[in-house]
């Protein structure tokens, strides 16, 4: 699954820590997102879309393998 | 998003204080033959309860050990998010699996008085094993920069 956390990250000039507070996790969970190491819940899903003003499916896009 | 039921963060520092105390008081019992003195029963009525005359030295530390093992193991680290939790269901699931392949092992291997030692340190083996686990997995995290 890839994502565009990062991107949309940049676009609202956001740290990993500001991010991290406003979602109330810890600031290497949002790395380990970003690389895709961990795939969130559909809570936290939500919430990182709701920040990032941008819809879950665009946030978030499955691969082939998935 | 259900969280899982943990202790306070504050309890673990109770644990890393409280585990060498009972550890010591438990390898002293085991391999010393060390009693405290004033946990020594003794009384003389007899019935189908009776445990007269014995000390609660290894009652002691067993609980004590299995009370700061818990602390240890279950206290929330200081973000506790759902990655964090996931880690932690992840260490569970391999330190069930290490101690069963453990226990195993000394069956097979194992045999008599010695295999009595084994169980002994199989009650606690599962939680350190965890501890273990989920201690260097949470380090490997920490140290993901970017």
């Amino acid at each position: 699954m890839k994502n565009k956390i990062k991107i949309q990250r940049a676009i609202y000039n956001l740290t990993q820590e500001d991010l991290a507070k406003k979602i109330g996790v810890s600031r290497q969970t949002i790395n380990t997102m970003e690389s895709a190491k961990y795939i969130p819940s559909t809570v936290l899903a939500l919430k990182l879309a709701k920040e990032l003003k941008i819809t879950v499916e665009e946030l978030f896009q499955l691969e082939k393998h998935d | 998003m259900k969280q899982l039921p943990l202790f306070p963060h504050s309890w673990q520092r109770i644990g890393y204080i409280v585990l060498p105390v009972f550890l010591a008081i438990g390898i002293a019992y085991l391999f010393f033959d060390y009693n405290i003195p004033w946990l020594q029963y003794k009384h003389d009525v007899k019935n189908i309860f009776d445990f007269s005359d014995n000390n609660f030295t290894d009652e002691l530390a067993s609980l004590g050990m299995i009370l700061s093992l818990l602390l240890i193991a279950f206290s929330k680290e200081k973000t506790e998010d759902e990655m964090i939790q996931f880690i932690r269901l992840e260490s569970l699931h391999w330190a069930v699996y290490a101690n069963y392949f453990v226990l195993a092992l000394s069956i097979i291997f194992v045999y008599g008085g010695a295999f009595f030692h084994v169980m002994i340190w199989n009650m606690f083996t599962v939680l350190i094993i965890f501890i273990v686990r989920f201690k260097y997995l949470m380090f490997k995290y920490n140290k993901s920069n970017q």
